[in-house]
């Protein structure tokens, strides 16, 4: 049996024996064993830092909304002093949920089964017949506040922790908030939702849509081929080949993270050559900037970035940029350059939760996003674009969601629970010549290597050994 | 039926009527057939094709759960006919090939005459039933259009949809099929 101390399953198996670091192995069964889902939801979800949403989905005093923070529903607050707070959405006198809705706004969260009442910030006010104290005198008030999670606000998405004293947010991200910085603190305004966000369930387990988002490029080109066939994808500029072959688009540098961080860096020299007619070799970051502005801003928004990164940020940014990628262990963005049928290009930027609802089930999330100061035409782009390509109906991610469940159901087969997941194409190469970032980088097409990482760091949290 | 009103309800069993209805059950033929090509030519070139999410809010704030800012589906006539080459067109749009075998159960529907002589409201309730692979599950989409229906050569074509699903949190891993 699951003892704290000792990751052995019920039939003797080691967790330890679940990868195999040799071999660059992970046993299929990690998709769909229910004690195993068990134990990360304590040895993960319990104890490192999770997205739960942005602080533009709870602008003003009052405001809340309902999300998963692994297994567990919490409630996102405001208060009046504009903090953020992340409670156990569980009243402490009978286990009730404080809320049953998805949003609203309340200054007291009043639990409808006997009443008992708490502030946004989750201190207890109080049970109703105060002179009767029925919540009793064995426990202070101080004692029945709602169970608070640790709170972090990074460009205004909302993480949330229940290690209370664990590492600080800055130290899970490690090098890669380098990279991350110039996704989400890029502008003065930063990003805002342009919406809540869509929720639909998909029977798999959380891992397969988890590991892809640790920056699987190399799906793209069968699970998504047909941006290859039809669409604006595949018209490709001169002497660039056919537009069937999307293995172009496979080039660039990937930073794997020992937290299981990942991002895609993907060469936009081949966009800017279409776009300018010039070699990007013999353009200067600005004229680069000003040609092609990171997806989601505009050529007006340029002056920002360089009052936000840095040189060096700078020039990674306008060379090989993180387009895709994931913050461990179930969060996808996307800045993506969507070509235009008029040879432009609208950026998208979305976010995904993979939230687990079961070893064989995801709850998936998915947020649109766009710069507050980004011009309402292009705002309005965005979030149509997104919509198409991304999320419930979008063209490109259907066919991810119709592809994790049979994973999860192979993982289920006496057989099929023995075989492994494999991440054997390994990088040779290092870092791209004058790489101005830090971290684990390798150039070239895509590899396994960001995957990888994302299993060895899901290995150390359910040892324990963190 | 040039001198109805705008909201006036054109009755059940009526000839009208019978046409729209008529319109709505081939369409759900076609649709459930996979004929998406001929679908393709009933639609408006002016279409907007929109699925709002969907919010559990209390009584008192009914009109908050529905969500028309981001939404499930956003599209127009063009992003539709381009979803209908990519599962048309291609040899790899796997979300529905093999494809969803599909029922689309259309009841309830109600006709009110648009503000246009030659445009109709019409509300209808839809019940999906969508199996796929050898999955014992049925996916159950529910929700209730509001169409917009124009009369053109002795034709109707979709103008407007939006559906109106009831799930806040989807229980279909996509749409990556037409409601």
């Amino acid at each position: 049996m699951l003892t704290p101390t000792s990751p052995t399953l019920a039939d003797g198996t080691r967790i330890d024996d679940l990868v195999n670091l040799a071999t660059r192995e992970v046993q299929m069964r990690a998709l769909s064993d229910p004690e195993i889902y068990e134990l990360e939801m304590e040895r993960i979800f319990g104890r490192i830092w999770v997205f739960l949403g942005h602080e533009s989905e709870v602008p003003s005093s009052g405001d809340f909304i309902v999300r998963d923070l692994g297994s567990d529903s919490v409630i996102i607050t405001r208060d009046k002093s504009g903090e953020v707070h992340v409670m156990l959405n569980m009243c402490t006198h009978r286990g009730m949920r404080v809320s049953t809705l998805d949003a609203g706004n309340t200054q007291i969260h009043t639990c409808i089964y006997h009443g008992w009442a708490f502030r946004p910030n989750g201190d207890f006010l109080g049970a109703p017949v105060e002179k009767e104290q029925m919540h009793g005198k064995i426990m202070s008030k101080q004692e029945l506040g709602l169970k608070k999670a640790r709170v972090k606000l990074y460009g205004g998405l909302i993480f949330a922790t229940w290690n209370i004293d664990g590492p600080s947010f800055e130290e899970f991200l490690g090098d890669a908030k380098w990279y991350y910085d110039m996704l989400f603190q890029r502008s003065d305004r930063g990003l805002e939702v342009l919406g809540p966000p869509q929720r639909f369930t998909v029977r798999a387990n959380w891992k397969a849509a988890g590991e892809q988002s640790a920056a699987d490029g190399y799906h793209t080109l069968t699970l998504h081929r047909w941006l290859g066939e039809v669409g604006n994808y595949s018209k490709k500029g001169e002497g660039e080949g056919g537009g069937g072959d999307l293995s172009p688009e496979m080039y660039g540098s990937e930073v794997s993270s020992p937290h299981g961080h990942a991002l895609r860096c993907i060469d936009l020299a081949r966009k800017i050559r279409r776009l300018t007619g010039k070699d990007p070799a013999l353009l200067s970051i600005e004229e680069k900037l000003m040609a092609l502005p990171p997806a989601g801003m505009t050529a007006d928004m340029v002056p920002q970035l360089k009052v936000h990164l840095s040189e060096g940020q700078l020039q990674a940014l306008t060379w090989m940029p993180p387009q895709v990628g994931g913050i461990f262990p179930n969060v996808l963005f996307g800045f993506v350059y969507i070509p235009q049928a008029d040879g432009t290009v609208v950026g998208s930027v979305t976010l995904h939760a993979y939230v687990p609802k079961g070893p064989d089930k995801l709850e998936f999330v998915n947020w649109i996003l766009a710069e507050k100061d980004a011009p309402p035409e292009l705002r309005e782009k965005m979030r149509k674009q997104t919509t198409q390509l991304f999320g419930t109906s979008g063209m490109v991610e259907q066919d991810d969601s119709d592809t994790w469940p049979h994973m999860t159901l192979g993982a289920k087969g006496a057989q099929g629970r023995k075989m492994t997941l494999k991440y054997q194409a390994v990088y040779e190469t290092g870092k791209p010549e004058g790489w101005p970032g830090p971290g684990i980088i390798n150039e070239g097409f895509t590899k396994d290597d960001t995957q990888w990482h994302w299993w060895l760091y899901w290995r150390q949290l359910m040892l324990g050994d963190v | 039926m040039s001198q109805m009103q705008p909201g006036q309800v054109v009755p059940i069993g009526s000839p009208l009527y019978n046409r729209v209805v008529e319109f709505l059950y081939v369409e759900a033929r076609l649709l459930d057939e996979i004929r998406l090509k001929e679908w393709g030519a009933t639609l408006a070139e002016d279409l907007i094709y929109t699925a709002p999410l969907r919010e559990t809010r209390p009584v008192s704030q009914m009109a908050a759960s529905v969500v028309r800012t981001t939404q499930h589906y956003d599209d127009d006539w063009r992003s539709v006919m381009g979803r209908i080459m990519r599962l048309t067109g291609t040899k790899s749009a796997w979300a529905e090939d093999p494809p969803s075998r599909t029922r689309r159960l259309v009841t309830n529907i109600w006709v009110e005459q648009g503000d246009q002589t030659n445009e109709f409201l019409v509300r209808s309730n839809l019940l999906v039933t969508r199996s796929r692979f050898n999955f014992d599950e049925l996916d159950l989409i529910s929700g209730e259009r509001r169409d917009v229906l124009r009369l053109a050569d002795e034709r109707f074509k979709l103008a407007r949809r939006e559906i109106l699903l009831d799930q806040a949190v989807l229980g279909t891993p996509n749409l990556a099929i037409f409601l």
